[in-house]
């Protein structure tokens, strides 16, 4: 496999076909591997839109993102795939069947082994505290246990990059302080994370940066901290209402 | 790897949609028994059964009795004589009985055959010049029949009814017409043997159906259900693999995958082949029963054609059609609700103007046209040709050209679907 050591995001807009305005403008930033990047921003900024492009489902109408290894040489089509992992907003597995039935699907399509599968699959269910539910129809699971599975799924052939899409929503507190848990834990094994948020604190928690978006712009871009500081806030919800509302 | 996985994933989806795997095979093993039963009870009820006629005869001659005996010898009817009714209490009877028909034969009825065979007898005399004066005959109105029938009968059973009476009618009107002319010419009884000559030497016309496999069995009930509803019930798979893909653009897999090293050929590929196994099981399951089940229990038993390379062909055409609009239909709509509907909806009006329920031949001209963009007309005709007229390959080449364009037109229609939308 590919080691992805750099992620480098110059300048990239798209503008959705009918549409008057762009959903991203001008968009550039990069990343260093192991680092969390949270993508804040209100409703409608172009988050969900970033990490479209970022993972490939879209392609940018212009502007470049390229994924480099250690020596240089960049990172594209299958190779690429095989290293990033999404987890997307909403539930995108398959209800009818058992978390381990749904493991066993996607990690085929990595063309893990069934050995790998099994394996990850009882670390990652044990983990998440879903092994007493491994063989239950998920369509008979809670939303905090359903974004968890929406998680593992993500995980099933340890990603270099993950991509989360608003991982906690719609969880109740125990599942998402479970989740931020667990995310942590990946955080620490060094894996990159770009992950969209509407909890501010949350992300200030767990973020090492924080990529602020309001309309489509980046307004806001660097360790939470030092923002937090530079701009004179409390903390990262007065950061973010000051950044937004200037817009 | 990746295609066994999603076969694999496709039968444990399509095992836990219950509701989908009984209107699929279910529903169509219900209809298929129902339908050639009714139609097999209507059948044998034109073809084989007596028909039930109640007769009062007023009549104070012998015509009135001379008919009846020829209806009863016949053979089509099974006769109840009701004598003590008048018209009206006929009526009555027929609708308080539940019966189908009656038939009253009135007071005068051989008095007035007799004076109109009289009449046409002194006239026809005088005529050949046989009698000299043409005496004054008055005009003879003719006696009327009244024929009784529940209205739920069909117009056309009723029309053949009255038509059979009235043949039988005719033989009573001839011989009494015979005897008459005899009379005129003063020979007191016509010669048996001519009266014969005369009343026997019909046309016999023969009926035999236009089939190209002279050991090929008549058309029934079966012959036609068993194909008929077994094409309906693979084209319902739409309530099944229509909202499966309905699911999986809208729940985000699609998406999902598309991050993943893999290709849609392996899903979609997937997703055609398990419902292909399905209409195939379809097929077996229902055409095993028309084969085994059916005689058990009176009905004729299905009689595969001798084409069977042929007949092969044509299953796959036709699952691979209902796979290829099932697909289009789950690519097309936005929600499940939307696919179901629109999908249930559109089969059965295919279904009634391909001809599943009634023939394209006794519709209206612009529905017959109509029903060649049903893909069903083509699937039914395909099997008509086959197991009706045991026809041959070429006569199957339009039925084909026209599947394999429908599969193509589908196919493409959910491609560029699923490509505007990113997904693939």
């Amino acid at each position: 496999m590919s080691t992805l050591v750099y992620i480098e995001i110059d300048s990239i807009s798209k503008r959705y076909k009918k549409a008057t305005v762009e959903s991203l403008s001008d968009v550039s930033f990069s990343m260093n591997v192991g680092q969390t990047i949270g993508v804040l921003g209100p409703n409608g900024a172009g988050k969900t839109t970033l990490i479209s492009i970022l993972c490939g489902l879209i392609e940018p109408t212009k502007g470049s993102v390229l994924y480099s290894q250690e020596n240089g040489n960049p990172i594209s089509g299958v190779d690429l795939k095989k290293i990033i992992g999404f987890v997307p907003q909403e539930y995108a597995f398959y209800h009818e069947l058992t978390p381990v039935q749904n493991m066993n699907y996607f990690g085929s399509l990595y063309n893990l082994s069934k050995d790998e599968i099994k394996e990850k699959t009882n670390s990652l269910l044990s983990i998440l505290g879903l092994a007493h539910v491994a063989n239950k129809k998920i369509n008979t699971f809670s939303g905090g246990m359903k974004r968890k599975v929406n998680l593992a799924i993500g995980l099933i052939h340890n990603p270099s990059v993950l991509f989360l899409d608003e991982p906690t929503v719609g969880v109740d507190v125990q599942s998402k302080l479970s989740i931020i848990a667990f995310l942590k834990g990946l955080k620490d094994q060094g894996t990159t994370i770009i992950y969209t948020s509407h909890h501010l604190s949350e992300a200030e928690d767990f973020c090492d940066e924080i990529l602020l978006i309001s309309k489509g712009e980046i307004v806001a871009n660097g360790p939470t901290k030092k923002l937090i500081e530079e701009n004179k806030s409390s903390d990262l919800q007065s950061l973010f209402i000051k950044m937004t509302e200037a817009e | 790897m990746k295609l066994m996985a999603s076969i694999k994933k496709e039968i444990l989806l399509l095992f836990s949609d219950k509701v989908g795997l009984s209107i699929m095979f279910l529903m169509p093993l219900l209809l298929v028994f129902i339908i050639t039963i009714i139609q097999d009870s209507v059948y044998k009820m034109v073809n084989e059964n007596k028909v039930s006629l109640i007769i009062s005869n007023q009549d104070k001659g012998v015509e009135g009795d001379k008919l009846i005996q020829l209806l009863a010898a016949s053979g089509l009817f099974e006769l109840h004589e009701k004598n003590e009714l008048q018209s009206q209490e006929l009526k009555d009877y027929l609708l308080d009985e539940n019966q189908l028909t009656a038939l009253y034969i009135p007071l005068n009825f051989s008095e007035k055959l007799e004076e109109k065979a009289t009449q046409i007898s002194t006239t026809l005399a005088f005529e050949l010049g046989i009698s000299e004066t043409e005496q004054n005959v008055p005009e003879v109105a003719l006696p009327n029949l009244d024929f009784y029938h529940d209205p739920v009968l069909q117009e056309n059973y009723s029309f053949s009814i009255t038509n059979v009476i009235g043949s039988f009618l005719n033989v009573v009107e001839n011989e009494l017409m015979i005897e008459s002319i005899y009379a005129e010419v003063g020979i007191e009884k016509s010669p048996d043997n001519f009266k014969e000559k005369i009343m026997g030497n019909k046309v016999v016309i023969n009926r035999i159906p236009a089939k190209n496999d002279e050991h090929m069995i008549n058309p029934n009930s079966t012959q036609h259900n068993v194909p008929a509803w077994t094409i309906f019930a693979m084209f319902f798979m739409v309530v099944s693999l229509g909202s499966n893909i309905v699911k999986e653009r809208v729940n985000g897999s699609f998406l999902r995958l598309k991050t993943m090293p893999t290709n849609y050929i392996h899903i979609l590929s997937a997703k055609m082949m398990v419902y292909m196994m399905v209409a195939v099981l379809q097929f077996t399951l229902i055409f095993s029963i028309g084969m085994t089940v059916f005689p058990l229990i009176g009905l004729p038993k299905l009689v595969l054609p001798s084409a069977f390379a042929a007949f092969i062909v044509m299953m796959l055409m036709c699952s691979m059609s209902a796979v290829s609009y099932a697909m289009m239909i789950g690519a097309l709509s936005k929600t499940q609700e939307q696919s179901n509907g629109i999908g249930a909806i559109s089969i059965i009006i295919f279904a009634a103007l391909g001809g599943i329920w009634v023939p394209t031949f006794v519709m209206p001209e612009y529905l017959q046209i109509i029903s060649n963009f049903s893909p069903m007309h083509w699937c039914l005709e395909g099997f008509y040709i086959l197991f009706l007229k045991g026809g041959s390959w070429s006569q199957l080449f339009p039925v084909i050209g026209f599947l394999f364009i429908f599969i193509a037109v589908c196919q493409f229609t959910s491609y560029t679907k699923l490509k505007l939308e990113k997904l693939i």
